[in-house]
């Protein structure tokens, strides 16, 4: 058994599958020497090059010098474009490109002064590094020349051991000669030019492969070869049978070695590396004399050509210059311009488009030469296409497949394998342009593949959220459960009385709510916290008022009504605020000045907060008002309903035999009231005992919209919730100990009034309940952690105000359920 | 200004479907010449009735679906359908048989299945198969050969024994033989009188296998190849179908007469009889409800070639590539879902 390189080395060739045999038709354009195309007025540059993006290094109306870069980049990949000639830049702007599309690029555009005045250049001498030589060959903005124009020095910095260099002078296309007349007139600048990969590379053989329909130039190289320092042995030249598409990377790998190079992968990873014979020269002419790309050879031909040939063309120069200059028999309207061959080339649709690094072939074939595309016929199956197939696929099922835009079928017959050198389509007796439907289906399968990749990854991010959100909820569950343990240990002893207060006050609560009388006898109830009641609904009302929230509820679906309801809650929550804000001033002054006086800053203040009690009253009061624009959303809700959940869960509350009822009975009716509220708002049509059970709402019905911005709120809220904590904390140390206990637990109530309030207008805008009801919860524990020290009065009194807090943030939650 | 786009290719080779279909009608007219020698002037009269109602019925469809008429009449697949059915009709068997059995391969079989590259089934062979089962008496009675007829048929008895106006005693007369039954195909003769208790060797003696095979069945099948060859030279049809059902009918007839030469047929005759070479070189490459592949195709020639083995063999027919192409047509979709060729790129065995 025979090592690869010892093959190699007798001349081995491999078959590759497929492949088609067109007319050559090559002796029309490679019989004259290359000629030099005379320099266009202007040119166009595409600053777009393969590889990675560049800085755009000249200005409009900058005079540029032959050779001079117009772009600047630092990056690896980047690969930069010369100035042609010298002359004046007229213009940065989109043009029509050199692309079956004639998709518009940004493009420098330079007037040519006519003395092509070129950039001062170093020679280069000999001893240099090779990094040194990769830096040249990337500032002379070599790219490959065989058509895909990859920046060269990319290629020529490989991460693995390259074994084996291919110099492909293959040019199985039809019609094109540039890499032929090239070799035959150029061989030693390309055999230099392969001096300087093997230098930079070392691989342990360097082939050139050219196709044994060009004798002529196979003997030049040959010639070449026997006189260059490449002649020892490592470095041979391989006469190639004609067929294309031989001169295919993948192909000619295949039939030079007989490995196939694998799906996906490029030959590197063989320790294979492929360069086009006018690349090598073009090496040879950035290394040894210092010119950067700017010009190559192309092949001028076709019937419509009245000159047909090989040319030195400026790379920018536009394709009508070279129309013009060369002459042409045809009409721009009704007869093909095809950039590259008549297998792969495509039609230019304007003109206009510059020559470009990768365009070695302007082809203008005549109608004779190149029929009129014909009307595709239906697939006979005859296999022709698989047998000419050279990545051994089987064309028509994936003709099949495209054209029912089966995409996943398609790709299931590795259509991403598909070359489109054409010889399906070339072969198929039915004209069915088959490569067409091919690239239609790889972009298709393309995009699809995006979009599979972004609705991955969301969907990944929602699980995300869910387990979060689960894990958030079962630690919640956690806390709340210890924290009723923990309350259950510390309460007193209990207190009938309390129980019969807390119902007094919730019947008085429900006489506010209905708002036709006055709060009945309490103790607790005066005039004071009439009025602020008063005042409380009267901003609820304005608030009202100023969204038409009965028409928010009849129209609760439609979106206009939905902002209205919105705007409501806005304004409402506005007002509570302003309440707030002025009922914790009056508490503020109540405790540092210990006086009992007006706070006149705010026109809606209410008499001096001299009791604390009247204090107590006007926050529920507010609590109702709330309810009551709730409720003036919701006019169906039956009161009758409420009453019956409120007595029953009373009811329940009595049975207990729990040690500090009043705070209990307190919490309760707080809780009931909000989840009634939850369920009533939820659920306006459902019958009474539907909606006591709907106060189980789980927090995942909720859609949550952001909750990074409920997080975001739900964190100021608890920062909020310390900080008054602390503050709350450092009264009572301020305060004189005779102060009595009600008052030292004024703060804690105002900092859980703030708190709830900073919480509830997060939930109005973040819509995320969850969260913002977590972050309530967090703050009534931060609270009750600071009222801990206080008296069990003060723990009862901050206890109720923090249930409240709860109620109101649960209130929130259903009035967003509501609304969505 | 207003460009001419395409997409690439641009250059294409100048093979056409309709030449395709061209030339395979072309390679079978030294078959259908050999057949008319043997068999009378009957055989192109039943041709010509058939290409012209599956044309006309081709046309009819096509106007009913509002497709273009003429594109695809000129494909000339219709007309080699015609062509293929027409050949194994008996050459005098009544008219109506062959405009039904055209109507059916061309209505039912092709354009309903969506035309020409859509059916499943091999149409000529789909509709023998239906006249076959509707309308077994007329579909076997095969005239005499007219080397050893008494009294051949010329062209006008030919014409009264078609369109009916030939009385059952006088058509009996050309489709007795000497012994006075009616005459068979050879292999029908063989199957009956292995049936009997005749050795082969005693069956193959009759005046029918003059010549060892059928009388001019061998020829017949010997101008079928030759047309199946010059197919091949000018690559109308890749050989990989053809290889594959003479392959295995050798090799499973051979395997057999080994066995037992006494109730076997001889793998030569199994070769040049029927419908053997018209059949491995016509009917059964067409490509449409063939597999694609090229193993997918020698897979499906190979088991056309065992079907036909076991149906001649121990079936109940004589002849059996009607039944074996369409049974074959029938696993061609499956064949080439497993026998899929191996991308460049990609490694066999992982």
């Amino acid at each position: 058994m025979l090592t690869l390189l010892e093959q190699i080395d007798k001349g081995t060739l491999w078959r590759a599958h497929g492949g088609v045999h067109p007319p050559e038709l090559k002796s029309l354009s490679n019989q004259t020497t290359i000629g030099q195309l005379p320099l266009a007025k202007h040119f166009v540059l595409p600053l777009t090059q393969v590889g990675d993006s560049a800085l755009l290094a000249v200005e409009v109306n900058q005079r540029v010098l032959k050779g001079q870069s117009l772009t600047s980049g630092t990056s690896f990949a980047y690969c930069p474009v010369h100035a042609p000639t010298s002359g004046t830049i007229t213009a940065i702007k989109p043009m029509p490109s050199n692309h079956a599309s004639g998709i518009e690029v940004l493009s420098c555009i330079i007037e040519a002064d006519g003395l092509d005045e070129a950039i001062k250049t170093d020679a280069h001498h000999a001893e240099l590094s090779n990094q040194e030589i990769l830096k040249i060959i990337q500032q002379a903005g070599i790219a490959g020349l065989g058509g895909a124009a990859f920046p060269t020095h990319i290629k020529l910095s490989p991460a693995s051991e390259i074994e084996l260099v291919i110099i492909n002078g293959i040019e199985c296309e039809p019609y094109i000669t540039s890499d032929d007349r090239l070799m035959r007139e150029h061989s030693d600048e390309i055999l230099a030019g392969v001096a300087i990969i093997q230098r930079l590379i070392s691989p342990k053989r360097i082939i050139i492969a050219i196709e044994d329909n060009k004798p002529e130039a196979i003997d030049a190289m040959q010639h070449a070869l026997n006189s260059s320092t490449l002649a020892n042995g490592t470095t041979r030249i391989t006469a190639v049978p004609t067929k294309y598409p031989s001169g295919g990377e993948k192909q000619l790998i295949q039939i030079l070695t007989g490995q196939e190079v694998p799906s996906g992968a490029i030959p590197a990873q063989l320790g294979m590396l492929v360069q086009n014979v006018a690349t090598a020269y073009a090496i040879n002419d950035a290394v040894a004399n210092g010119q950067a790309l700017t010009q190559r050879v192309v092949t001028v031909t076709g019937l419509n050509s009245q000159t047909p040939g090989n040319y030195w063309v400026q790379i920018g120069t536009p394709v009508k210059h070279i129309l013009d200059t060369l002459g042409f028999n045809g009409n721009v309207a009704n007869d093909k311009i095809i950039i590259g061959g008549p297998m792969m080339g495509h039609s230019l649709p304007d003109i206009s488009a510059p020559v470009l690094k990768g365009t070695n072939c302007l082809l203008l074939p005549d109608s004779s030469e190149i029929a009129d595309s014909v009307a595709e016929k239906p697939c006979i199956r005859c296999g022709e296409c698989a047998v000419a197939c050279p990545a051994l696929l089987l064309p028509q099922q994936l003709f099949w497949h495209s054209k029912a835009e089966e995409y996943d079928k398609a790709a299931s017959f590795n259509l991403h394998d598909c070359i489109e050198c054409g010889c399906c389509s070339y072969v198929c007796p039915s004209d069915i342009p088959l490569v067409e439907y091919y690239r239609i289906a790889k972009s298709a399968i393309r995009t699809q593949n995006e979009e599979k990749k972004q609705a991955d990854f969301a969907k990944l991010r929602f699980e995300a959220r869910l387990k979060r959100l689960e894990d958030e909820k079962l630690a919640r569950e956690a806390k709340a459960k210890e924290a009723a343990e923990r309350r259950k240990g510390s309460m007193s002893s209990g207190d009938k009385n309390a129980v019969a207060e807390a119902m007094a006050r919730i019947k008085a609560k429900k006489a506010a709510e209905a708002g036709t009388e006055p709060a009945p006898s309490n103790d607790i109830a005066d005039k004071k916290a009439q009025i602020a009641a008063a005042l409380a609904r009267a901003k609820a009302k304005k608030a009202g008022a100023a969204a038409p929230t009965s028409e928010a509820a009849a129209n609760k679906e439609s979106a206009p009504a939905d902002a209205n309801d919105k705007k409501a809650q806005v304004a409402a929550a506005i007002a509570r605020a302003k309440a707030k804000k002025d009922a914790a001033k009056a508490a503020n002054t109540a405790n540092t000045s210990g006086q009992s006086e007006t706070d006149a800053v705010s026109a809606n203040t209410a008499p001096a907060a001299d009791d604390k009690k009247a204090k107590v009253a006007a926050a529920i009061a507010r609590a109702k008002a709330k309810k009551d624009a709730a409720k003036a959303g919701n006019p169906a809700t039956p009161d009758d309903a409420i009453a019956q959940s409120e007595a029953d869960s009373a009811t329940a509350d009595k049975a207990q035999s729990a040690d500090d009822k009043k705070a209990k009975v307190a919490a309760a009716v707080a809780r009931a009231k909000a989840k009634k509220q939850a369920a009533l708002t939820g659920n306006t049509a459902a019958p009474a005992d539907v909606i006591a059970e709907a106060d189980a709402v789980p927090a995942e019905t909720v859609s949550a919209a952001d909750d990074k911005k409920a997080k975001v709120a739900a964190a100021v809220a608890r920062a909020k919730a310390k900080k008054l904590a602390e503050k709350a904390k450092q009264s009572i140390q301020d305060t004189d100990m005779a102060i009595e206990p009600e008052t030292v637990s004024e703060p804690i109530e105002t900092a859980i009034s703030e708190t709830r309030q900073e919480t509830v207008s997060n939930i109005v805008n973040t819509k995320d309940s969850t969260d913002a009801e977590n972050s309530a919860d967090a703050s009534v524990s931060l609270v009750e952690e600071s009222a801990s020290i206080l008296t069990a009065e003060q723990q009862k009194k901050a206890r109720i105000a923090a249930t409240i807090a709860k109620a109101k943030a649960k209130k929130a939650q259903a009035k967003l359920q509501e609304k969505e | 200004m207003a460009f001419k786009l395409a997409s690439s290719p641009h250059l294409k080779v100048k093979l056409q479907t309709q030449t395709v279909m061209r030339r395979v009608i072309m390679c079978a007219i030294p078959g259908i010449a050999a057949q008319s020698y043997f068999f009378g002037i009957g055989v192109l009269v039943q041709i010509l009735l058939a290409v012209i109602v599956a044309l006309a019925a081709e046309a009819a469809v096509l106007a009913l679906r509002k497709r273009a008429i003429m594109p695809t009449i000129s494909d000339n697949s219709a007309v080699l359908t015609a062509i293929l059915l027409a050949v194994a009709i008996p050459p005098i068997a009544p008219w109506w048989l062959v405009v039904i059995g055209t109507l059916f391969a061309i209505v039912l079989v092709k354009q309903l299945y969506g035309g020409l590259g859509q059916n499943i089934f091999n149409p000529a062979m789909a509709a023998y198969v239906m006249l076959l089962i509707s309308f077994p008496v007329q579909m076997t009675s095969w005239s005499i050969p007219t080397v050893i007829a008494q009294n051949p048929m010329d062209i006008s008895l030919t014409l009264q024994a078609i369109f009916g106006s030939m009385s059952a005693e006088q058509l009996n007369q050309y489709k007795l033989g000497f012994d006075g039954l009616a005459m068979a195909t050879p292999l029908d003769t063989v199957k009956t009188d292995l049936a009997l208790g005749l050795t082969m060797t005693e069956s193959l003696s009759k005046p029918i296998f003059s010549d060892g095979f059928g009388i001019g069945w061998f020829w017949v099948n010997m101008a079928y190849l030759v047309g199946g060859l010059v197919m091949l030279k000018l690559k109308v049809i890749r050989w990989h179908i053809s290889a594959g059902i003479i392959g295995s009918l050798f090799i499973c007839s051979s395997f057999g007469y080994l066995l037992s030469p006494d109730t076997h047929v001889g793998p030569l005759v199994q070769l040049f009889s029927g419908a053997t070479m018209i059949a491995a070189f016509f009917i059964a490459t067409d490509p449409v409800t063939a597999a694609t592949s090229i193993r997918g195709r020698l897979i499906f020639g190979a088991l056309i070639g065992v079907l036909v083995y076991v149906i001649r063999t121990f079936g109940g027919y004589p002849d059996a590539f009607a039944f074996a192409v369409l049974l074959a047509n029938l696993c061609a979709p499956f064949i080439d879902y497993y026998v899929k060729p191996r991308t460049y790129g990609h490694r066999t065995g992982n």
